[in-house]
């Protein structure tokens, strides 16, 4: 799956690049906004993560120019604006989703796959994880084919844990995505504690390997072995 | 009162007063002129008696009795005035008269009365009075006229000038632009306001332009560091050192508190700058049924029960950013500072909106609870800034808020008046020491 990456910062386009590579993307950059026009023209990419504040232009207008040639491509906007005008300005112009500075890259990942996921396949696409299937367009969840049945809260958890196999998930990241953005971290402990205590007997209970590792102190992640 | 209507005023007190002045003295001095006039008339008259005299004629026969009269008693010589009666129109008549004595040769001394009526010159006097009167009445009554009729035209640019004031927004960037009126005061008044609403404009824009700067340059730093740690996190060789995860997991979320710290803060200065003006209309009780979704997984862990008493009502004009910051703020301020086992109760009403939990009881001034950086446990998580937010947001659209403990049970409430703030309705419930504590 390619990426377009849109972004001017040295530093925060380095570190994106590499967590994207580690997710499995094969990543194109653009430090401004002629490198991304010329690079959006020439290829095709299966999602385009758009700074917005870019030093010789304003992404709203590559947002623009995509839409206006009906390209299949998906936008994920992230911005350091994070005023609701911006918000419903990038999201009117067409953009799959809108994502604030500074974000979690568990997050950013979970909602590029939500994208991609919309754009290729239809929402006729599942997620496999070992013996555990979803179907995210009817919220199904099979374990060895049998099916599971999850509060909305487990299922949200469910998937964003499978967008992010392998990569450890902080606290405050899954609080965030559960709970929406101004959820303090503090308060939120003891509620992902509960909901990923749930999650795991649910699945025991259906005879799945327990995935779900603890990380003392940090969080919690997904992992095969 | 109006500035006109107060000049008006003295102008109007002025010209009562001269012309009450006036007319007293234009009666004292036209009775005085009209009586020695008479008096000159009599004293005429009796020199020609006196040479009539002396020049051994008689002293004629009276045939008006009333004009003329002798007496061969002694009389008080001299002016005086009298009243004599009309016998025919059977009036009392004022005369002037003037007596004095003839000696006659051979003859005892005779008096003589001269009169004259004064009752043609009252007439004079009235139609004299009259005429003054009605001249300055008629110029009292021009002033007035004119002054109405003056303050219309030339305090129309003036008047034009408030209008535009009035309606002045800043939201609009736009400064004033007035026009210059032929009145040096007013033009000069105009400049300075065309003046000082383009200096506002300015100001305006570069604290606009200052507040979103501010927040994108921060929150990208803030976004390499978070992302940079969240990266430095996958590192395998974490899994291994069980001290350096926790380290960095701390580091992690104080980078998240940073940026959630700024962005509240920059959500107070947008409200301050009145930043927030598109409205639409919103269904309030649907939106608190959204948030109470959003939060429920708060409530659960901490075991609180949601009472939720909504009044269904007309959408409400607020900015969707708004109203949603009020009630998260609101609610997590219930959730936060409760009880275990307790409740948070939501009640929305067509006046107002309410939000009460138990909670301990707290000391300190609940004015005070409404401050930046006011919290109840100073080594709490959070900056300190929701109820500031809540009372930002109040004061933003005009509505009241008030903090209320009632002993009974122990409940806080956080109420927002969509009206004017009112005092406390029952003396139990009046707003003591004690509050939910900042957030």
């Amino acid at each position: 799956m390619k990426i377009l990456l849109v972004e001017d910062e040295p530093a925060l386009r380095s570190t994106l690049i590499e967590a994207l590579r580690q997710g499995g993307y094969v990543v194109e950059v653009a430090a401004d906004f002629a490198q991304a026009y010329e690079k959006v023209k020439l290829y095709r990419y299966d999602c385009v993560l758009l700074d917005l504040t870019l030093p010789d232009g304003n992404g709203l207008d590559l947002l623009r120019a995509l839409k206006a040639e009906s390209s299949t491509t998906g936008v994920l906007v992230i911005s350091a604006r994070n005023g609701l005008d911006d918000r419903v300005a990038g999201l009117d112009l067409g953009a799959d989703d809108y994502l604030a500075k500074p974000f979690h890259l568990s997050e950013l990942n979970a909602r590029l796959r939500a994208i991609i996921r919309r754009r290729r396949f239809q929402g006729q696409n599942h997620l496999v994880f070992r013996d555990l299937v979803v179907w995210p367009e009817q919220a199904e969840v099979q374990v060895n084919g049998e099916a599971l049945t999850l509060t909305r809260k487990e299922y949200d958890l469910l998937l964003y844990l499978l967008a992010n196999p392998g990569r450890v998930l902080t606290k405050e990241a899954i609080a965030e995505h559960l709970c929406g953005d101004s959820v303090d971290a503090a308060d939120s402990f003891d509620f992902i504690y509960t909901h990923l205590k749930n999650l795991r007997k649910k699945l025991q209970e259906k005879g799945a390997e327990n995935y779900i590792r603890t990380m003392y102190g940090v969080g919690y992640k997904l992992s095969a072995e | 009162m109006k500035l006109l209507t107060a000049t008006n005023r003295y102008y109007v007190l002025l010209s009562a007063g001269l012309f009450a002045l006036g007319s007293a003295v234009l009666y004292v001095g036209v009775n005085h002129a009209v009586r020695s006039e008479v008096s000159e008339q009599l004293e005429n008259h009796r020199r020609e008696l006196e040479a009539r005299v002396a020049s051994g004629r008689p002293l004629p026969e009276p045939v008006y009795r009333a004009q003329y009269s002798l007496n061969t008693r002694p009389r008080p010589t001299g002016y005086s005035d009298t009243t004599l009666l009309d016998p025919y129109e059977h009036e009392l008549v004022p005369h002037r008269q003037l007596t004095f004595r003839v000696l006659r040769a051979g003859q005892p001394p005779v008096w003589v009365t001269l009169r004259k009526s004064l009752v043609e010159t009252d007439e004079l006097l009235g139609a004299i009075l009259s005429t003054m009167l009605g001249v300055m009445g008629l110029l009292l009554l021009g002033i007035i006229v004119v002054n109405r009729y003056l303050s219309k035209v030339l305090w129309a640019p003036f008047q034009r000038t408030l209008a535009q004031l009035r309606g002045y927004d800043l939201q609009q960037h736009r400064a004033l632009d007035l026009p210059a009126p032929a009145i040096e005061e007013f033009a000069e008044l105009n400049q300075a306001l065309t003046h000082l609403s383009r200096r506002l404009v300015a100001d305006y824009e570069s604290l606009r332009e200052f507040t979103a700067n501010a927040a994108h340059e921060t929150q990208t730093p803030l976004a390499i560091m978070q992302a940079q740690l969240e990266q430095l996190l996958q590192l395998p060789a974490l899994a291994e050192d069980a001290a350096a995860a926790p380290l960095l997991a701390d580091l992690y979320g104080a980078t998240r508190r940073l940026s959630r710290l700024h962005q509240a803060l920059g959500l107070l200065s947008r409200i301050e700058n009145g930043q927030y003006t598109q409205a639409v209309p919103l269904d309030l009780a649907a939106l608190i049924r959204e948030k109470a979704e959003q939060l429920a997984p708060l409530l659960d862990a901490r075991g609180l029960a949601l009472h939720l008493h909504l009044a269904a009502l007309p959408p409400r004009p607020l900015h969707p950013g708004l109203a949603d910051s009020l009630l998260h703020n609101l609610l997590h301020n219930a959730i936060r500072h409760n009880l275990p086992g307790g409740d948070v109760a939501v009640r929305l009403t067509a006046d107002a909106l309410e939000v009460s939990n138990p909670g301990p009881v707290v000391s300190g001034d609940p004015a005070r609870f409404f401050e930046r950086f006011r919290k109840h446990n100073a080594a709490s998580e959070s900056p300190g800034l929701g109820l500031s937010i809540v009372q930002h947001i109040c004061a933003y659209y005009g509505f009241g808020l008030a903090y209320e403990f009632a002993p009974a049970g122990a409940r806080h409430t956080l109420r927002v008046a969509f009206g004017p703030a009112r005092t406390p309705a029952s003396p139990l419930t009046r707003a003591a020491v004690a509050r939910p504590a900042g957030l």
